[in-house]
């Protein structure tokens, strides 16, 4: 009768269901990751002072990046928008917010890209992956970007940059 | 085939050996707790037919052959799978019964086969920041048919025999999958005959209640110390 009770208490193994839950250690839909550099010294990082983005929509709406604050820094990661080809952003320098006026030097980026929705797990469903066709910057008076070089255009994961923004 | 009462199943043949007649025959029936998860629970509807047949005092040849519809519905998927199996394998009656008793104690082994169909109904994409641009999610029914699954199980059960060759038995199943066909960008979430299956490891399992009847087809004299 022992092995009864052995054989019980191994199927008792699977009455709780861990596979039910969607680990945060999971490789899930990946930011577009830009790291930028001095354009004086191409190898070398350079932080934008006041760097804020802000989304654009397919109407010319602005769209709050969940997750953005002003923040001095080197790099900035972005969310894509997997229901279209295409996703916009104002990239500001020197982002102030002063009586209600927003003050800085915005830059539009756009990414062109193709979605590919790949299968993570049942608890997870599925995660978009994108492949970058083209990075661009909108032409305007006075751009605080000077350059743009896609790195890796396969957007599979956070671990490096994809974008490399010289300014 | 003449019913013998329970006491001439049984002749003393000396002052120390009884003889006792054990039946041997083919048992069929069918799963009640299939039966019961289809009337109760609206996700899942399935049948199994089992059989057994005796070939010495401990030793039985058993199958199981049924199909199964499961629906398995997460934050993130909603799938369907649907199909039939089969397994074969044998039972050994680790019991010693009294005389004239024909209960089971067993432990069995079966290899286990399933043809079978999946529908990805809908899934969403799962991304941390989809509260910037909004959450997708892709409602195209995917079918993906002719999956098939092989294995193997270990089981240990009980049959008792409540009325005259009526029995109901009750076992659990320990399951590994040996292989299977994997959909593309997908996976099997339920494997009929198999069960739900898990990410992490190719150990599945199982349990059965069923009732089923003994069709006597001759008698077997066994013989043992009255002590």
């Amino acid at each position: 009768m022992r092995y009864t009770l052995l054989f019980f208490l191994l199927l008792s193994l699977f009455c709780c269901e861990p596979d039910d839950i969607c680990s945060q250690n999971t490789q899930t839909t990946p930011r577009l990751v830009i790291d930028f550099y001095d354009i004086e010294n191409l190898s070398s990082k350079k932080s934008v002072a006041g760097l804020f983005a802000i989304g654009i929509n397919g109407q010319g709406d602005e769209i709050n990046v969940i997750g953005e604050s002003v923040e001095t820094r080197d790099r900035i990661e972005l969310p894509l928008d997997g229901n279209y080809n295409e996703s916009r952003f104002k990239l500001y320098k020197n982002y102030n917010v002063v009586d209600g006026v927003v003050e800085g030097n915005p830059d539009i980026i756009s990414i062109n890209y193709n979605t590919e929705s790949i299968y993570v797990s049942r608890a997870c469903g599925y995660k978009n992956n994108y492949s970058i066709n083209e990075f661009d910057i909108d032409n305007d008076v006075d751009l605080w970007i000077v350059l743009s070089e896609v790195i890796i255009n396969q957007v599979e994961n956070e671990n490096l940059g994809h974008v490399q923004i010289f300014h | 085939m003449p019913l013998l009462s329970q006491n001439e199943e049984k002749n003393i043949i000396n002052d120390s050996l009884i003889g006792f007649n054990q039946k041997y025959g083919i048992r069929a029936g069918f799963d009640l707790s299939k039966l019961g998860r289809t009337i109760f629970d609206s996700y899942y509807s399935g049948f199994e037919i089992n059989a057994d047949y005796r070939i010495t005092k401990s030793l039985y040849i058993a199958g199981e052959l049924g199909f199964e519809n499961k629906k398995t519905d997460t934050d993130y998927l909603i799938s369907k799978a649907s199909g039939s199996y089969f397994k074969a394998g044998i039972d050994y009656n680790l019991y010693n019964n009294w005389a004239g008793m024909e209960n089971l104690i067993f432990s069995g082994f079966r290899v286990g086969i399933s043809s079978f169909g999946q529908d990805r109904e809908e899934y969403k994409i799962y991304d941390s920041y989809n509260q910037t641009w909004g959450e997708i999610s892709n409602q195209e029914n995917l079918e993906f048919n002719g999956l098939a699954s092989t294995w193997i199980e270990l089981l240990f059960g009980v049959k008792t025999e409540i009325i005259n060759n009526l029995f109901l038995s009750f076992n659990v199943q320990l399951k590994v999958r040996l292989t299977e066909t994997n959909p593309n960008n997908f996976e099997n979430i339920f494997i009929p005959g198999f069960g739900r299956t898990y990410d992490s490891t190719k150990i599945g399992t199982g349990i059965n209640y069923s009732i089923s009847y003994l069709i006597p087809i001759f008698k077997k004299k066994s013989v043992i110390n009255r002590n």
